[in-house]
């Protein structure tokens, strides 16, 4: 009944058929300073009528960014985007979008807001109207026509965005991450109401692909979910949900489906088997993106619930985006501080030490840990050998980059000082931009 | 690339460490040296210039050799007038947020004194200095001071008054939690969280005060010759004697002067200054200078900084007692305060008194006239910026919206938006001679190449801030051009256009002043407007006609800025801001 396969094998010939296909889309940024970041390499993904994709990921593995490239408003750098099976040139004609951030025109009420896209598309006067009225009580807002946005809460703002983007019949309704900025409460119901404007077939919009770091609310409305990974982007796996509909937050197979997508993004983000690792890596570790006081954080409130606790279930407590406790999770790993057997993560003995030592022996345990990993162990042994023991920011830019060039070198930077400065491993001086030995 | 054997690495490594090493030699301390030096140089330069005997005509040597010495002493001015400036901001605006009372009279005051053209005062503060002074250039030179002054402080105090007013609460609180004594509050709380505005105001008022300048060092008054040496005299005897290459040397001085100042001054001030931003996280890369790094491998320098560190830090300290003062009064300010608001209230009532005696002798018909030159004034001033956005509008919008473009013309924009216009008016009005064009329309010209920066400046400004989902959005719903401009662009942009009104407009009253007015091949050329009437009630030692057309200007400007403009802002805010 649902099958999960891996992205090489996933729907890359749907001959015909399908709505918009994307094949080999490889995309990179141009960074301020003359840098490539690679954000997506190589990801296929075909959109069939009257479905609901989502794409699902982290922060950072460009599940926006491939949205857009499938609407038409970021051109990507290799691969092709069809549209009924004709290449997509500039936007996607049978596409609308319903923003993160609303994207609306302050100075326009909502049903300027709305009247001006159909303008814009060239529809007569009497008949926008009419439309503009329709999208207008599809999503509950008569009454607020002649409100300005600013007078309105984050859940009726994003009720006009989505009123905006049905206004123009769009065969494809792009959503990205429309309900991260709305509250809990209100978000649950919108989410019911997108569902049901989605299920009457005969009417537009025919399908929807929404982008998430939610996964509940991934589960409530997707029939295909694409799970993306980061570093460049790209399709881990893509889920088949035929849960029956409506679909009930509480059904066991709602959970189980639920638990699977948990199972599927450890075994892809923190996977197990480096544990026979020698104890001198040959490479060099990329550094999550982590602060050591979340992993400090972490460590104490595994410590308060016996030590072992189910990721998910912590990302939900402290209320995180899982793809950032993950991140958490892997930096406390990387110091050996907790072990990440499928989705449990567990305090080690060295956590325990870490968490039972007084604040002087607490830096004295970060520093070792630290020096177990390369990075820091070459700075180090570099910083020693100078005679004024003193290195600058570029020189230890230069060696991430070497070492690890598909990771945000500055971001690993940035790291890579919080760390040793908790440490108390070596000093920075921002202004100067020089490093030297504490 | 990837896998360089360590050994190179090291290699490398030992290299930037030996250069690192080898930076921090003492060249860069003769640099700080010789800099020094030079500073002191010119201020020599300008008090000889001061007490050096009166001169009738002013005598410029035209080769290029002398120009050096002619852009020091422009240059000396300017930052002689700024320090005043900017004491007149730290005492004015620290006592004007301290003391609740005198604000109420202090504000609408600064508010006046900003939106009045202050070259109206120009001809009349010329003639009483100079006569004041008779036998020496300091009447001259405190004039022209005096009126950089006025192009500078005021809207530094400004920003300063509203930084120490929106100190944050919490900070206020903890301020006065550790007893911090009002010169602690000020140097630790206070003074940083106001240095950003301070900041960026102080460029905006030196680059105002070069065409305050520019006109002070080139204005004669019927065959009365008020120019003082300087580059602004330089090209104004140049065009004189028609000598093309001398007026293009001084365009470069001036160049080199507007760019120097930015590089050497202005970029290091801000990148120092952004250790004091308030919001944290990045917008945007980190500005940079070459200028502050070479100054940080100084050791003198390094010396320098900590003595002025040490020395500020154990002023006077002088801890008191009581357990909570309260954090919007400084208590050793009181009695100071209540004398010099006394005075100034006295000083104020004795102005108003006299000049009411004076306009009381101005017959009705002169009123009458005086009142139809302002109109005729105040359309030109308003055609040069309707001129202004015509043009400014369409440009801004191309470079703010593209980062390409603005990247390429952002610095260009920068200089030209600084470089003062009213060291081109000779050559324009050459020029307009020659294709028979009457300074009554010429004059209009005039105003618009002083002010049409500020437009697209602001512009520029406004259409870089457009936020990129709305822009997407548009963009998504496939947005026209016209639709864009019309319900993204043109709102998004309105606050910032209607700021570059403002002072577009602004600047035009005062360029009314040289504009409406113009010494030409030793022959006054005139168009009917307040501005040149100004001028000749100067000349003709008619004082009374003078006071009544300086005050219908004030008043007009004024009435303006309150009927047209602050409702536009007010428009502005409520409608068409992006902030919520």
């Amino acid at each position: 009944m649902q099958q999960a396969t891996s992205a090489a094998t996933a729907v890359l010939h749907q001959p015909n058929g399908s709505l918009c296909e994307a094949s080999g889309i490889t995309h990179d940024f141009a960074l301020p300073n003359g840098k490539h970041l690679l954000v997506l390499r190589d990801v296929s993904l075909a959109i069939q009528p009257n479905e609901v994709v989502a794409l699902l990921g982290p922060s950072g593995c460009g599940k926006s960014t491939l949205l857009r490239i499938l609407a038409g408003l970021i051109r990507p750098t290799a691969g092709e985007v069809r549209y009924h099976d004709a290449p997509l040139v500039g936007l996607n004609p049978g596409a609308a979008i319903v923003f993160q951030s609303f994207a609306l025109y302050p100075w326009l009420t909502v049903a300027q807001n709305i009247s001006v896209v159909l303008t814009a598309a060239n529809i007569a006067s009497t008949e926008a109207a009419t439309r503009a009225a329709a999208a207008i009580r599809m999503v509950g807002l008569s009454g607020f026509e002649q409100a300005y946005p600013r007078e309105l809460s984050g859940g009726m703002k994003q009720r006009v965005g989505m009123a905006r983007a049905l206004a123009v019949d769009p065969e494809i309704l792009f959503m990205d991450e429309p309900f991260s900025h709305v509250d809990a409460l209100t978000a649950e119901s919108l989410r019911a109401e997108v569902i049901d404007i989605w299920s009457s077939v005969e009417s537009n919009p025919s399908s929807i692909v929404i982008v998430s770091h939610d996964i509940k609310e991934v589960v409530y409305m997707a029939d295909r979910i694409v799970i993306l990974g980061a570093n460049p982007g790209c399709i881990r796996s893509i889920v088949v949900n035929d849960l029956p509909r409506p679909r009930d937050y509480r059904a066991p197979a709602f959970l189980e489906m639920v638990d699977r997508l948990h199972d599927i993004i450890t075994g892809h983000e923190l996977p197990d088997e480096p544990v026979a690792a020698p104890p001198r890596l040959p490479c060099m570790e990329p550094l999550p993106d982590a602060q050591a006081s979340e992993i400090v954080g972490l460590l104490e409130y595994l410590d308060a619930r016996g030590g072992k606790q189910d990721l998910f279930q912590i990302a939900s407590d402290t209320q995180r985006e899982f793809g950032r406790l993950i991140n958490i999770a892997e930096a406390a790993e990387m110091l050996d501080f907790v072990d990440t057997p499928k989705r449990m993560v567990i305090l080690t003995e060295k956590g325990r030490q870490f968490l039972q030592a007084d604040a002087a022996g607490r830096q004295t345990l970060w520093r070792a840990q630290l020096l177990n990993l390369r990075l820091f162990r070459d700075i180090n042994t570099l910083l020693e050998r100078q005679p004024d023991h003193r290195a600058d920011r570029d020189f230890v830019l230069e060696t991430i980059i070497l070492n690890m060039p598909e990771e945000n070198y500055e971001k690993v930077f940035e790291t890579f000082v919080r760390w040793g400065r908790f440490g108390d491993l070596f000093a920075y001086d921002e202004t100067s931009e020089s490093l030297w030995l504490a | 690339m990837s896998n360089s054997p360590p050994t190179w690495r090291r290699l490398w490594g030992d290299a930037t460490a030996a250069l690192h090493r080898a930076r921090r030699s003492t060249w860069v301390d003769l640099l700080v040296v010789v800099g020094l030096a030079g500073l002191l140089y010119g201020l020599i330069d300008v008090a000889t210039q001061w007490t050096a005997p009166r001169r009738l005509s002013v005598e410029i040597d035209l080769s290029p050799w002398a120009l050096p010495q002619y852009t020091l002493l422009s240059l000396a001015r300017g930052l002689v007038a700024y320090a005043v400036s900017l004491l007149f901001t730290l005492v004015y605006g620290y006592w004007a947020a301290k003391d609740k009372v005198a604000a109420r009279v202090l504000i609408p005051l600064l508010d006046i004194l900003q939106s009045i053209p202050v070259l109206a005062f120009l001809p009349g503060l010329l003639l009483a200095l100079s006569s004041a002074f008779r036998g020496s250039n300091v009447g001259l030179e405190l004039a022209a001071i005096l009126m950089i002054f006025t192009g500078q402080a005021w809207n530094m105090t400004f920003s300063f008054y509203y930084s120490l007013r929106s100190v944050p609460h919490d900070q206020q609180e903890a301020a006065t939690l550790y007893r911090f004594n009002w010169w602690q509050r000020l140097r630790w709380v206070e003074l940083p969280f106001a240095t950003m505005g301070l900041v960026w105001n102080s460029m905006m008022s030196m680059a105002g005060g070069w065409f305050f300048l520019m006109i002070t060092e080139s204005y004669r008054l019927g065959d009365v010759d008020f120019r003082l040496p300087g580059v602004g005299s330089y090209m104004s005897v140049a065009v004189d004697e028609g000598r093309v290459d001398a007026m293009l040397w001084a365009l470069l001085a001036m160049l080199l002067m507007i760019v120097g100042l930015d590089q050497l001054l202005w970029r290091p001030v801000v990148v120092w200054a952004q250790k004091f931003r308030v919001e944290e996280g990045a917008g945007g890369p980190a500005p940079t200078s070459w200028f502050l790094d070479v100054l940080r491998q100084s050791a003198l320098a390094a010396r320098l900084h900590a003595w002025a560190a040490r020395t500020t830090m154990r002023l006077p300290v002088r801890r008191h007692a009581e357990s909570a003062a309260s954090p919007t009064v400084a208590t050793p300010w009181h009695g100071l305060t209540f004398v010099a608001f006394a005075g100034l209230m006295l000083f104020l009532g004795y102005g108003a008194w006299k000049l009411v005696g004076l306009l009381a002798s101005v017959p009705g018909r002169e009123w009458l006239i005086t009142l139809a030159a302002a109109l005729v004034t105040l359309a030109r001033v308003l055609a040069s910026t309707a001129l202004g956005t015509i043009w400014a509008v369409p440009a801004g919008l191309a470079i703010g919206l593209s980062p390409r473009l603005s990247r390429i013309f952002q610095p260009v924009v920068q200089v030209a938006a600084s470089f003062p216009a009213p060291m081109l008016f000779p050559m324009v009005v050459a020029v307009l001679a020659y294709s028979h064009v009457s300074l009554g329309w010429g004059s209009i010209v005039l105003m618009l190449l002083g002010t049409q920066w500020y437009i697209l400046f602001n512009v520029i400004a406004g259409a870089m801030a457009v936020p990129s989902d709305l822009r997407e959005a548009a963009r998504s719903y496939r947005f026209s051009r016209w639709q864009r401009f019309r319900y993204l662009y043109m709102p998004a942009v309105f606050p910032h256009l209607v700021t570059g009104w403002i002072t577009a407009a602004g600047g035009a009253w005062n360029a009314s002043i040289v504009a409406e007015y113009v010494s030409f091949r030793g022959n006054i050329v005139e168009a009917w407007g307040l501005g040149s009437q100004i001028n000749q009630a100067t000349a003709a030692a008619n004082f009374p006609l003078l006071a009544v057309s300086v005050l219908v200007m004030s008043t007009m400007v004024v009435v303006f800025n309150r009927l047209v403009w602050r409702r536009l802002y007010e428009l502005a805010e409520r409608r068409f801001t992006l902030s919520k």
